[in-house]
């Protein structure tokens, strides 16, 4: 007998025999059979491993395979469902497999073969392959791929896996966030309920647990690790957060309002006129964030002069002095 | 091409669940294949296949694991051909649900695709972010693209690419004056937000990138594209220059410094990081400079920071 059964028995093994043991047993099988006849688990118990160590491995187990999405269901004792002593185990095939009425068509799976390309070096590019994988083992034959065009979605922002993670949990996360024209950073606490990318840039919408309200966070201000909770919350105020987080934008967008004054044909005409509306003498252009667009307009320079709002003249001009004066210019 | 990372025993678990209903959905395939399909070596692979026929039901009474119990394969065709084949399965034969990352990834670059003219209707798109959603474990996170403005240079770009004609626009490049090109359009690329049309200019005689920001009155024209099967420049032809420039910023601010920093090497000491890149002159970092004033500082060379400096100069004379 081998006396190190777990190096012989590497884990995925064991969890894919647990998961093949769970999804062919219909009422369920109980700790005990599993840790003395599901392969991975009968040998160590047989080599006389402590129960406490296998229970404990199941345990770890059922969470690793939780979180890869196989809906591992535990079948209390209906006469008391606290008493988990003989509770069943089972994964249910209906909340495991895709369900055999989603069929795709050629033409809808090559629009999802360019969806799930568009996110380049970052994580949701492995979770977009993996995704595809599933629905191209239904065995459907792609249309005729898309050519001509390569969409892509960049994401630098280290925060975002945490922020995505804790959505799906719905739990409180903690970050610390710094404002522009602010000190230090100051530490956030927030219901997370949606990410969205507005303007090319990244926000976490939620509930800030602080001031009681809806708000919309730049990740690029998130200056360390985002920390997701215990706390947790009631998942339907989910329901919709993205609309409500793009119609919160949107709102912004429209009550902020700048005059501007550009140089025709100047890199300022082109960038700005896509997003303006006509004003008597100049342009009127929205905006959400002072500070964010107050850098673009800096980074015009002499193409184009901020008439009002008096803020974001003051906040552009404050751009200028301080890079004529880190670059040797006269201050 | 998608990085190979060590995978962690969880991760070949996954990938175990998605290759026996791709094995059993192929009916015959070679490592090689599906190596590629699941972004693995051939020799992974093949470790994984073989581990696949250890793995089975339990069996009961004391008969664990009885050969009828376990997946096998037709082991003659590996050894020999380098081709799998499974002859007994005992589950798991179709693929499971999409994890809530898997389905959100899938939904997101939905949003990015439909921004296209011409590909799928909107029923298309209803219906695939419905099944997305029924296919997936639990509910996805909401990440949302919000949509970018309609816009006719867009449309005509891409009935140009699907009629295979050549277009002609005025070019306005940041700090040039206008010129006028006729452009084989081969591909559009689209990041956060902007579109790049990549073609063969009939003006340059080589493949080169347009901003569609910087296109205006765009026409199609009835010359049939001639040079779409020429290979395309990379992703992003950033740098390319000959002067080589330094810029000093802290450490936190990368992410914001974007396109800049993609073909730039990078020290960092003490939280502040010195990026190195190649530009094409002087004028072309004068704009990130104002744009992140107080956070980013050109070192050199000196013409690049005297440019800066009379760039930020120029924009405060219009408020004196």
């Amino acid at each position: 007998m081998p006396t190190n059964a777990s190096a012989k028995n590497p884990p995925e093994e064991r969890l894919v025999n647990l998961v093949v043991a769970l999804v062919a047993t219909d009422q369920g099988l109980t700790k005990d059979t599993i840790l003395t006849s599901v392969s991975g688990y009968r040998e160590q118990s047989e080599a006389g491993a402590s129960k406490d160590a296998l229970e404990k491995m199941f345990e770890r187990d059922k969470e690793s395979l939780r979180r890869l999405g196989v809906p591992i269901e535990t079948i209390g004792d209906w006469a008391d469902p606290d008493d988990l002593r003989e509770a069943r185990y089972r994964v249910p095939t209906a909340e495991y497999e895709l369900p055999e009425d989603i069929t795709f068509t050629p033409a809808e799976l090559a629009l999802l073969n360019l969806a799930g390309g568009v996110w380049s070096e970052s994580s949701m590019s492995a979770e977009a392959r993996s995704g595809l994988r599933k629905i191209r083992a239904l065995g459907i034959a792609v249309g005729e791929p898309i050519i001509g065009y390569s969409p892509r979605i960049s994401l630098r922002e280290p925060s975002f896996a945490a922020l995505q993670q804790a959505i799906e949990l719905s739990r409180v996360v903690t970050f610390p966030y710094l404002k522009p024209g602010e000190a230090a950073p100051r530490t956030r606490r927030v219901q997370p309920l949606a990410l969205v990318e507005y303007e090319g840039r990244w926000h976490v919408f939620g509930v800030d647990l602080d001031a009681a309200a809806d708000r919309t966070f730049l990740l690029s201000r998130i200056v360390d690790d985002v920390t997701v909770t215990r706390e947790g919350f009631d998942p339907s105020l989910r329901d919709g957060a993205g609309e409500r987080a793009l119609a919160g934008l949107d709102e912004v967008a429209s009550r902020n309002r700048a005059l501007l004054e550009v140089n025709p044909g100047s890199e300022a005409a082109l960038r700005l006129s896509r997003r303006a509306l006509p004003a008597d003498q100049g342009i009127h252009v929205p905006y959400v964030d002072v500070h964010v667009f107050a850098g673009e307009l800096a980074s015009y320079g002499p193409e184009v002069r901020v008439v009002e709002p008096p803020e974001l003249r003051d906040q552009v001009i404050a751009r200028l002095e301080a890079a004529r004066g880190a670059h040797g210019g006269s201050a | 091409m998608i990085a190979r990372k060590p995978l962690i025993a969880t991760d070949r678990a996954a990938l175990m669940l998605q290759l026996v209903p791709y094995l059993i959905g192929k009916g015959e395939v070679s490592i090689a294949e599906a190596a590629d399909e699941f972004d693995v070596t051939p020799d992974q692979m093949r470790a994984m296949v073989v581990t696949l026929t250890v793995i089975g039901l339990p069996g009961d009474g004391g008969y664990w694991q009885m050969s009828n119990d376990l997946f096998d394969i037709d082991w003659d065709l590996l050894d020999e051909r380098d081709i799998v084949v499974i002859t007994n399965s005992v589950g798991l034969e179709r693929a499971p649900k999409l994890t809530a990352r898997e389905a959100a990834a899938l939904l997101t670059g939905l949003q990015l695709a439909r921004a296209i003219p011409g590909v799928g209707d909107t029923e298309l798109f209803a219906g695939l972010l419905a099944k997305l959603a029924r296919g997936a474990s639990s509910t996805p996170a909401d990440v949302i693209l919000a949509p970018g403005p309609v816009d006719a240079v867009r449309d005509a770009v891409a009935e140009a690419l699907s009629r295979g004609v050549a277009v002609s626009f005025t070019y306005k490049a940041p700090d040039a004056a206008p010129t006028t090109r006729t452009v084989d359009p081969v591909k559009v690329l689209i990041a956060t937000g902007e579109w790049y049309l990549q073609g063969w200019c009939h003006l340059r005689e080589a493949m080169r990138t347009f901003h569609l920001d910087r296109v205006s009155d765009l026409e199609l024209t009835g010359i049939a594209i001639e040079h779409g099967e020429d290979p395309i420049p990379e992703w992003f032809e950033t740098g390319g220059g000959d002067i080589v420039a330094r810029i000093r910023f802290p450490e936190s601010v990368a992410p914001l410094l974007g396109d800049y920093l993609d073909r730039a090497k990078i020290e960092t000491v003490d939280r502040m990081s010195t990026a190195t890149m190649h530009v094409a002159d002087e004028y072309s970092l004068r704009r990130l400079a104002c744009r992140r004033a107080g956070v980013v500082e050109i070192i050199e060379p000196e013409s690049a920071r005297r440019a800066a400096a009379a760039w930020a100069e120029a924009g405060l004379v219009q408020y004196r």
